[in-house]
């Protein structure tokens, strides 16, 4: 049950001035450049190469590495932050983890130090590190080249590798969860270590054990030996910290050290007993769990909801202030930026400028369905709009039948002042939605958000949300061309469906395009599969198994099955510029008979070029998605429909159904550029509208397209779905209370999420061409914020060309090209 | 201390000779005609004359094969022994082979401006078969020749 005792929710007496340690420490993270922190890959290297054995069982000897890198990782304190523990050994760091995308900076080994875009410094002595020590004993070894040995590079793998048509994700990660910190917080590391032992000592029992329950015991003896490690890096900790209270002269130092030292004595191999204890007790955690698994998404989840007794108690007992709880949530918050990640220049290039993207999700309903917004909720949300970080990614439920409306304007407010986040999810569909997925109705509402807007409930599900990132648009260049691709030549990728232009009817070119369409999710998951097979082989994930609802109970790793629920995502890029397409095709060749089939595929050769009448009025003339037509509502329903019941179709390796969602993070500008003129009027290597929103321009009624995304059978999005929308400006209450309203009308149509960018487009032209007058400007993407300097440009053109609408008057703001 | 002056004084040497000349002068031009195989014979040359740069090799084993979409150029390199072998043909049993539109894209990918690895296999300029971390490897390799080549090393 929610609990709001502030007297002012927007918590305005409080502020940088008056919380100096926040706006100190926010400006050293500001002021730090990132650096690669090899500490993680040597240790792990050194451990797998040089004391154990690739015939050891794959669980114990990964328990047995992170073990050994958690008790020997350097406990360094950076700064005056309150909580200890660092994700790397760099106060600002991108660990390598050569088991995923670690490989691929050493081409720039000496170059990334000084490279244009996003650079992170390298010294001399750590690139030899990498490129002596490290990087030979995982040619063979990582997930990518594992796999394709083992499959002898499998067709789907190859066709991965050409980029344009589907990205597997799981060769880079898996992360992107929410685990249970609950466990860790209310019981502590020591009983799981115990609850671990009692099950290993009864599987003992039997002296002719069979192999499921060798199995067993070999994971219930992993989580032990995962968990002392991340009991051995607290005490490291906890020892170092008292070293440095005994030296430091500063009181204000010496008391924070002397603090942490007991802090770190007690969690997180105890149960915390203060909030401050439950604060670090959450981090300390989080930076094991990065020991294991790639800082990609890795979600704190609900953490108005778990911290929210350890607050209260030391609230009623006088021995926390609003103001100390602000400072340790903005100390976490400043904490959860301490890490970013490591990519090579070109994706940078292409798809950069995202954060680690961990997501802390706020407010909703409890358990039982009643109002869950608490105290804690708002000082989240006040933190939050002071220190304007990229990190956390945050996320901020709304029941509009249970939350007060003060909340709803209240996150609407938060929005305007950071320009940016929190993003806004539907309470009320969202939990449909994981209930129709199976998940149980309590469970379902306590649900988190994963990364960018995928559904996780909290600690119970293993959701590999972004498993396959698949381009829409390759689906429907691959029909326009019977299988092949522009941008692949003259190579038959797909299967040969048909010449369009003998096509009788709008039908038979949509049967081609679903051919094509299953054909490439059959690679994907195919794909997904065979990576999924390969981490239950050599790459499992003991120590995250800890943290979670089931595998305890099972005996089974998560990525063997172990947790009470699993799926894989599969996200898809290009959604709007693909109906808008299909509209088009239907429209000009069928119903107006505009042009042939063949006079439109030579004009997308020609990019337009001499056939400007025929563009115009693609882009003028023919239905959009975003707006009322019956062509578009049909065309973008049934597209939904279609990938949504493939999908279901198909049962993952731990025995979860396949999961469709919509957001696209940065891939709609990367794979924009790679794609020839569409039938739409979008021109060559154009970016792509992001997730799930319609294209730039296209709609220009801000009602209509709130009713038109919300319309759209939200229960066939279980992986989430982006809508990015713009408002050039929100003034005073009356427009802070039209945006609450807007939220609310969409919601109540079925719209899962909505994220906006407070911004005109001229303040984005400005920021564009002045980037120096910019610092720090946070931006929405598509299902995460970025510093908008960070970003490429063809990221910069689509965020500045997103439709703006007057709040107002729900009318769009014309965009000026001229401007542009 | 002797071995690194002597090493300098045969690098010094190495980089007055034509192959090294030919080499600068091939990725500085529009084409880059030649690059794939002068590389290869400066990577040889180098990596048997300077021991800092053999350490890349010791005990490494990789067999690579380079060529051209239209069969124009075909090299192939196989490491082992801590030398560096070239063949001016096709071999079997590759860890890796790339394909390449022509001898600007190979160079484009793993060399000038910078190494661009992710951006030629988007463009399609190059296409991979095989271990992706042998061609990582090699193409630190040729970067660093690179560097050590214009004295930024």
């Amino acid at each position: 049950m929610g609990a709001v005792t502030l007297q002012d929710i927007r918590l305005t007496e409080y502020n940088l001035e008056n919380l100096p340690l926040l706006k100190q420490l926010r400006e050293g993270l500001f002021n730090e450049k990132p650096k690669v922190c090899i500490e993680r890959a040597r240790y792990y290297t050194e451990y797998l190469r040089d004391m154990s054995s690739d015939r050891e069982p794959a669980e114990i000897r990964y328990a047995n590495a992170a073990n050994y890198f958690l008790s020997k990782k350097a406990p360094l304190f950076f700064d005056d932050n309150l909580l200890a523990g660092t994700t790397t050994s760099k106060p600002f760091g991108a660990p390598v983890y050569p088991e995923w995308t670690g490989m691929t900076i050493w081409p720039e080994l000496d170059t990334i130090s000084t490279r244009e875009k996003n650079p992170l410094i390298l010294s001399k002595k750590e690139a030899e590190g990498l490129n002596f020590d490290i990087y030979p004993y995982w040619m063979e070894r990582n997930i990518l080249e594992y796999t394709r040995k083992k499959h002898n590079n499998p067709e789907c793998m190859r066709i991965f590798e050409r980029i344009v048509f589907f990205i597997a994700s799981k060769a880079g990660c898996i992360s992107h969860t929410v685990p249970d910190y609950r466990v860790a917080l209310d019981k502590g590391v020591e009983y799981i270590i115990e609850q671990a032992a009692s099950r290993e000592i009864e599987l003992k029992k039997d002296e002719n054990l069979s192999e499921e329950n060798r199995q067993k015991l070999e994971f219930y003896q992993a989580i032990q030996i995962a968990m002392q490690g991340v009991i051995a890096y607290a005490q490291n900790l906890g020892k170092k910290a008292a070293g440095l209270a005994a030296k430091e002269q500063d009181p204000f130092r010496k008391e924070n050290f002397r603090k942490m030292a007991a802090l770190c004595a007690r969690v997180p191999a105890k149960p915390a007993r203060t909030f401050r204890e439950a604060v670090n007790c959450i981090w300390i955690v989080q930076v094991a769990i990065h020991a294991e698994n790639i800082n990609m998404a890795m979600s704190p989840g609900r953490l108005d909801q778990i911290l929210y007794e350890y607050y209260k108690k030391d609230i009623d007992k006088g021995i926390l202030t609003v103001k100390e709880a602000m400072e340790l949530v903005g100390c976490l918050w400043l904490k959860l930026n301490d890490n970013a990640n490591l990519v090579p220049e070109t994706a940078e290039e292409l798809f950069g400028g995202a954060g680690t993207v961990p997501a802390v999700t706020v407010g909703g309903v409890d358990e039982n369905g009643e109002d869950a917004v608490n105290d804690l909720t708002y000082i989240m949300l006040r933190v939050t709009e002071l220190l304007k970080t990229r990190d956390p990614s945050l996320n901020a439920r709304y029941h509009y039948e249970k939350n007060a409306e003060e909340y709803r304007d209240r996150v609407a407010e938060v929005i305007v002042n950071t320009k940016a986040v929190p993003a806004i999810h539907n309470d009320v569909v969202d939990i449909k939605v994981l209930e129709n997925q199976g998940t149980k109705l309590e469970h379902a509402r306590d649900y988190a958000i994963i990364g960018c807007v995928e559904l996780g409930v909290s600690g119970r599900s293993y959701d590999a949300s972004s498993s396959i990132i698949l381009n829409l648009v390759s689906g429907l260049e691959l029909a326009l061309n019977s299988g092949k691709r522009p941008v692949t030549g003259d190579e038959q990728i797909g299967p040969q469906t048909g010449d369009p232009s003998q096509f009788k009817s709008f039908v038979e070119f949509r049967e081609a395009f679903e051919n094509q369409l299953r054909w490439l999710m059959g690679k994907g998951i195919e794909l997904n599969e065979y990576f999924g097979h390969t981490y239950q082989e050599i790459l499992p994930s003991p120590l995250l198994s800890a943290f979670f609802e089931g595998p305890m109970e099972q005996g089974k790793d998560l990525i063997s099955g172990g947790a009470l629920y699993n799926s894989s995502g599969a996200t898809h890029v290009g959604f709007a510029d693909t109906v808008d397409s299909l509209n088009a095709i239907e429209k000009a060749v069928f119903i107006d008979k505009k042009c042939t089939f063949a006079e439109l595929m030579k004009a997308l050769e020609a990019n337009f070029k001499d056939h400007e009448k025929l563009h115009a009025y693609l882009i003028n003339k023919t239905p959009k998605y975003g707006t009322d037509d019956p062509i578009a509502v049909e065309n973008s329903r049934s597209l939904i429909r279609f990938l949504y019941d493939f999908y279901q179709g198909h049962t993952n390796y731990r025995g979860g159904r396949y999961r469709p969602g919509y957001w696209t993070m940065t891939n709609h500008a990367g794979q924009g550029k790679l794609s020839r003129a569409l039938p739409n009027g979008r021109k060559a290597d154009k970016v792509f509208a992001s997730g799930i929103t319609p294209v730039s321009q296209a709609a220009d009624d801000l009602t209509a397209c709130l009713r038109a995304v919300g319309g759209l059978q939200s229960e066939c999005i279980p992986s989430g779905e982006a809508l990015n929308l713009k408002y050039p400006f929100v003034e005073g209450k009356e427009d802070i209370k039209r945006f609450g309203q807007a939220v609310e009308a969409y919601f109540r149509c079925g719209g899962l999420h909505i994220q906006f960018n407070i911004m005109s487009y001229e303040d984005l032209i400005d920021a564009r061409n002045n980037p120096e007058k910019h610092p720090g400007l946070l931006v929405r993407v598509s299902g995460y914020s970025a510093y908008f300097n960070d970003l490429n440009e063809a990221m910069k053109d689509e965020i500045i060309t997103r439709t703006a609408y007057d709040i107002r008057t729900g009318k769009a703001v014309p965009l000026r090209s001229a401007s542009v | 201390m002797l071995e690194n002056m002597l090493n300098y004084a045969l690098f010094r040497s190495v980089r007055a000779n034509r192959v090294q000349k030919q080499f600068l002068n091939c990725i500085e031009s529009e084409l880059a005609e030649g690059f794939t195989e002068l590389l290869l014979r400066l990577m040889s040359l180098v990596l048997f004359l300077n021991m800092d740069f053999r350490r890349n090799i010791k005990n490494f084993r990789g067999r690579y094969l380079f060529r051209s979409r239209d069969d124009e150029i075909t090299v192939a390199a196989v490491f082992r022994d801590n030398r560096l072998r070239v063949y001016d043909k096709a071999i079997a049993n590759t860890d890796v082979t790339v394909t390449f539109k022509d001898a600007r894209a190979l160079m484009n990918y793993i060399l000038s401006p910078k190494p661009d690895i992710l951006g030629s296999i988007l463009r399609q300029d190059v296409v991979i078969d095989g271990n992706f971390n042998y061609l990582y490897k090699f193409a630190y390799m040729a970067k660093h020749l690179q560097l050590m080549a214009t004295g930024k090393a």
